[in-house]
């Protein structure tokens, strides 16, 4: 079935417009999805994967008298870390921690936030004013300095990190959720949907879910590395995942004290943060032009 | 201000344009093979639906169409040849020798910017005068089109006029240097009706005043009854009927152009009478039949009509179609 | 037309406003888009609303629908007053009441299919079970003269305008509604497919004995699917009678100036009204027409027009309203040419 031509009076650009658009979307828009997706899910594969079917040194209890050991030593093709750990080892499970962090803020904030938005932007008046002030109070949290009061009062770990870097991903996505809701409410469809007879909450599962979900997905991804960046920050300030487990972050941290002797004990998580990052954005970006999100 | 053209010859001599954009599978063909000449001080209404290829013509024309658009034939003004000049010829071109008029006012506005200035901006990319002088000269043209107190509307932002206003603000950006034809390219769909009533007896207004030549592009018989000299009508990218509109309306030949003066609404007609109607589509464009364009949806269509593309041709003076059988009755 | 003793739908001075805000959130001014409208709309008739930019039909039609409910007045659809109904009262009460949209592509979901969203209605007020669903919206399809098989698994975006409206006007269908409103259905579609598409609402009122509100700009098209028809400027009715009549003896000015402008109405083109359209956050005093009428006196000015019965079934709102025929042309020449007010 070829596209019908539109017999629409606004046609005059579109003869023009449609050839012109649908050259732009093709190879080139195909590969900056799959690139950064794919390095994206190889990196995933090792982290969670690969340890389990292929014998990995652990990550801990590693002996003082492997300390040190340069890259490409055998045994240990990144080396070990000043405490005798496998550098890969700990790259490995440490990338377990950041993607686990990451998903679990990620997903917190987009179902939270996520119908805390949609139906700020819906349901308008009192139900809006009401959510928004409660949002507000979240994002003006300093997620640091709730890191830091969570980790002395209850102790460091992943589960803390995660409720932390929740607060801050909850209202940032329920922002973005309203403002997409409130943009198609007035579309005309909405009005048709609800003169069909379809109420509240079943609009909003059946006609914003489906046509905000682009949006909101584009954002979560950028969201994500966002969030592993948090991570590392909290790691590395020794907020985080607390020693000896590995984090990317407390890793640049112990790094940092060999920096002028081992400089690729830093320089290799950071190395790690930083791809994984930049595939989240290109991804994000990739699939926000092939989904025509503004 | 009266510039009557010297010139006995045609103003724009358009022959065998074709215009085409290469697509993902195959070419979208919009333009196939348009030939006709506009003389000067005479208005000429070009007619067709979505498709027919009218406002990708006159796009070809002022050299607005994209970078990927496959432009072929000629267009000569004042035998000067249009298609193929560079952007810096063309813009010589426009605002002296040809300007145009587009659909939606608020769109070709600049909303952060003050009518007057705009204005004066057209003016001043001709001609090498003062800010002053320009912004004189702007005041001058919101005169010309009737807009009352031009020197207090001069400061004033899009969004501050109505629609019919904002299209007269656009049409004395496009006076700005005198053009010799000025196209208006669907000008009036966008307005009401009483509006568009207006617009269209300035602008006649215009041409007789400044002795202008018009090209009038709408989907409107109608309105192309009651303004124009002479008539096209495309389907598909090309020229089915050309005639004067008295001879048009007189003696209708090609079936297409029929269709579309049955289908309009019309007051005198009863109440819920039948519309007659023409099933179909218009064809897609990247894969146009073979034979004539219109004959899937033609009652008349024959054999031959499928086989062969009927050529346009001067059948009778002063009228010629593009149809192999022509109706030959007369239309009320 | 006019079968039963009860017309189907009866507004009564309805009033609907818009609160404009300034920068900063600051109330600006009022929109008085709709400002006391009545008529009536009898089984099995089509009332014809024509009115240009700015004069409230649109928001007319939403009004009666409740979408959102209008400031005060009373709509009275099969005997229920739908301004007093709330949440699932007003839903039943409004469910044999449809609307179809100007531009088809915004009225329908895009992410949705064609089958699903001419469905969702018959879900929504729970009718049938899946197969009988299943079942009548192979029916609607086939009766707006589409395919059910061939376009039920289509989205919006592959399909051309006049098909999308045919959806649109499937889906208002479904529910077997006593009336359509109409908000300009055909003015985004060319004009082949716009004859199609008049058509095919023409044969469904035959058919299935609906009731119209046709709302348009265009006062041919309006008066080509109408019974009687209704002028609207700047949120007030002109005039209201059958098609014919108004067409033939027009009363108010308003509705001359709009028969005049019609492109190609006549080969001797009396003079285009005059003037620009009065903000509706400041209507005139008055009669709101009276800035740009050629009968403008200080009458005018002072006193509202209420609406009179001239005639049988033909009302105007208007202190001078235009005489029969014979007079017409005579006095709409004089007053051509001199400054209104």
């Amino acid at each position: 079935m070829s596209a019908p031509l539109p017999d629409l009076r606004p046609a005059p650009d579109a003869a023009i417009a449609a050839p012109v658009r649908k050259k732009a979307r093709g190879r080139a828009s195909t590969l900056r999805i799959w690139i950064p997706a794919g390095f994206l899910i190889l990196l995933a594969f090792a982290c969670f994967i690969w340890p389990q079917i292929y014998p990995v040194p652990k990550p801990v209890g590693g002996s003082i008298l492997e300390a040190g050991l340069p890259p490409f030593s055998p045994g240990h093709i990144l080396g070990t870390d000043p405490n005798g750990n496998d550098v890969l080892s700990r790259i490995l499970y440490g990338g377990q921690v950041s993607f686990e962090v990451g998903f679990s803020v990620t997903v917190i904030g987009l179902v939270v936030g996520g119908l805390l938005g949609m139906a700020a932007g819906y349901w308008r008046g009192i139900t809006d004013t009401s959510i928004m002030r409660v949002l507000d109070v979240l994002i003006a949290f300093p997620a640091l300095v709730l890191a830091l009061a969570i980790a002395e009062g209850l102790g460091p770990s992943e589960s803390h990190v995660i409720w932390a870097l929740a607060i801050f991903s909850i209202p940032a996505t329920g922002r973005i959720a309203r403002s997409a809701t409130l943009a198609i409410r007035e579309q005309n469809f909405m009005l048709a949907a609800r003169l069909s007879g379809t109420r509240g909450w079943r609009v909003i599962g059946r006609h914003v879910i489906p046509n905000i979900l682009p949006q909101l997905m584009t954002f979560a991804l950028l969201g994500f590395g966002i969030v592993i960046i948090l991570e590392g920050a909290l790691s590395y300030l020794g907020l985080g995942i607390p020693l000896p487990e590995p984090s990317w972050g407390s890793m640049i941290a112990q790094g940092q004290q060999v920096l002028s002797a081992a400089p690729e004990q830093a320089l290799i998580p950071s190395a790690f943060l930083f791809a994984t990052v930049v595939a989240l954005n290109l991804l994000g970006d990739g699939l926000r032009e092939r989904w025509g999100v503004r | 201000m009266n510039r009557v053209s010297t010139a006995s010859g045609p103003l724009l001599e358009v022959e065998n344009l074709r215009v085409s954009f290469p697509g993902r599978r195959s070419e979208l063909r919009a333009v196939n093979g348009m030939s006709y000449s506009l003389y000067p001080q005479r208005t000429l209404a070009i007619v067709g639906e979505s498709g027919s290829g009218k406002t990708v013509s006159c796009r070809a024309l002022m050299g607005l169409l994209p970078q990927a658009a496959v432009v072929t034939g000629s267009a000569r003004f004042r035998g000067v040849e249009l298609l193929g000049l560079t952007d810096d010829e063309m813009r010589r071109h426009r605002g002296t020798n040809i300007a145009m008029v587009f659909q939606d006012p608020s769109r070709s506005l600049n909303p952060t910017m003050k009518v007057g200035n705009q204005i004066a901006e057209a003016v001043r990319v001709h001609q090498r005068v003062s800010k002053a002088e320009a912004g004189q000269q702007a005041i001058e043209l919101l005169r010309l089109v009737h807009i009352p107190v031009p020197g207090r509307r001069f400061h004033e932002y899009p969004h501050q006029l109505s629609g019919g206003m904002r299209q007269r603000v656009m049409i004395a950006i496009a006076l700005a240097c005198r053009p010799k034809l000025l196209i208006a390219d669907e000008a009036t769909t966008a307005l009401d009706v009483t509006t568009q009533a207006q617009i269209m007896d300035l602008l006649l207004e215009l041409q007789a005043e400044l002795g202008m030549t018009l090209m009038l592009i709408s989907h409107d018989l109608g309105l192309a009854r009651s303004c124009a000299d002479e008539v096209i009508v495309m389907y598909a990218g090309q020229i089915v009927e050309q005639a004067s509109t008295p001879q048009l309306f007189a003696r209708v030949r090609m079936p297409y152009t029929q269709a579309l003066f049955e289908a309009i609404p019309r007051l005198e007609r009863p109440s819920h009478a039948p519309l007659p109607v023409i099933g179909g589509r218009p064809p897609d464009l990247s894969a146009l039949p073979a034979g004539c364009s219109f004959a899937p949806r033609c009652r008349r269509a024959a054999d031959d009509c499928r086989a062969t593309t009927p050529p346009l041709a001067e059948h009778e003076p002063g009228h010629r179609w593009a149809c192999w059988h022509p109706i030959e009755t007369p239309v009320a | 037309m006019t079968s039963g003793a009860e017309p189907l739908l009866s507004v009564r001075d309805l009033v609907q406003e818009f609160v404009v805000r300034d920068y900063g959130g600051v109330k600006g001014g009022v929109v008085n888009a709709v400002s006391g409208v009545s008529f009536d709309v009898w089984p099995g008739e089509t009332l014809g609303i024509v009115g240009e930019t700015g004069s409230g039909k649109s928001t007319l039609a939403r009004s009666v629908l409740q979408a959102p409910r209008p400031k005060s007045g009373a709509v009275v659809f099969r005997g229920a007053d739908l301004v007093t109904l709330r949440g699932s009262s007003l839903l039943q009460a409004r469910r044999h009441l449809q609307m179809v949209f100007q531009d088809p592509f915004g009225s329908l979901d895009p992410k949705w299919k064609v089958r699903d969203l001419v469905a969702e209605p018959l879900i929504a007020y729970r009718v049938g079970d899946r197969a009988a669903r299943r079942r009548r919206v192979e029916a609607v399809l086939e009766l707006v003269g589409l395919d059910p098989a061939g376009h039920g698994g289509r989205r919006p975006r592959e399909l051309s305008g006049g098909q999308a409206q045919r959806v649109a006007i499937a889906r208002a269908l479904a529910i077997e509604p006593a009336m359509i409103i109409c908000d300009e259905p055909v003015s985004s579609l060319d004009v082949l497919i716009q004859a199609q598409v008049l058509n095919l609402f023409e044969q469904l009122r035959a058919e299935l004995r609906l009731s119209y509100l046709f709302i348009a700009h265009d006062l041919a098209l309006v008066k080509q699917v109408s019974d009687r028809v209704a002028v609207m400027y700047l949120g007030k009715l002109c005039e209201v009678g059958p098609g014919e009549a108004v067409y033939r003896q027009p009363l108010h000015p308003y509705t001359r100036a709009l028969l005049d402008s019609v492109p190609g109405a006549a080969t001797a083109r009396p003079a285009a009204i005059r003037g620009e359209p009065p903000s509706p956050v400041h209507p005139p005093s008055g009669c709101r027409f009276r800035t740009r009428c050629p009968r403008a006196e200080q009458r005018c000015a002072d006193e509202e027009p209420a609406m009179r019965e001239l005639a049988t079934g033909h009302s105007v709102a208007c202190h001078f309203p235009l005489v029969p025929v014979a007079e017409v042309t005579v006095r709409s020449e004089e007053r051509i040419g001199e400054t209104p007010r």
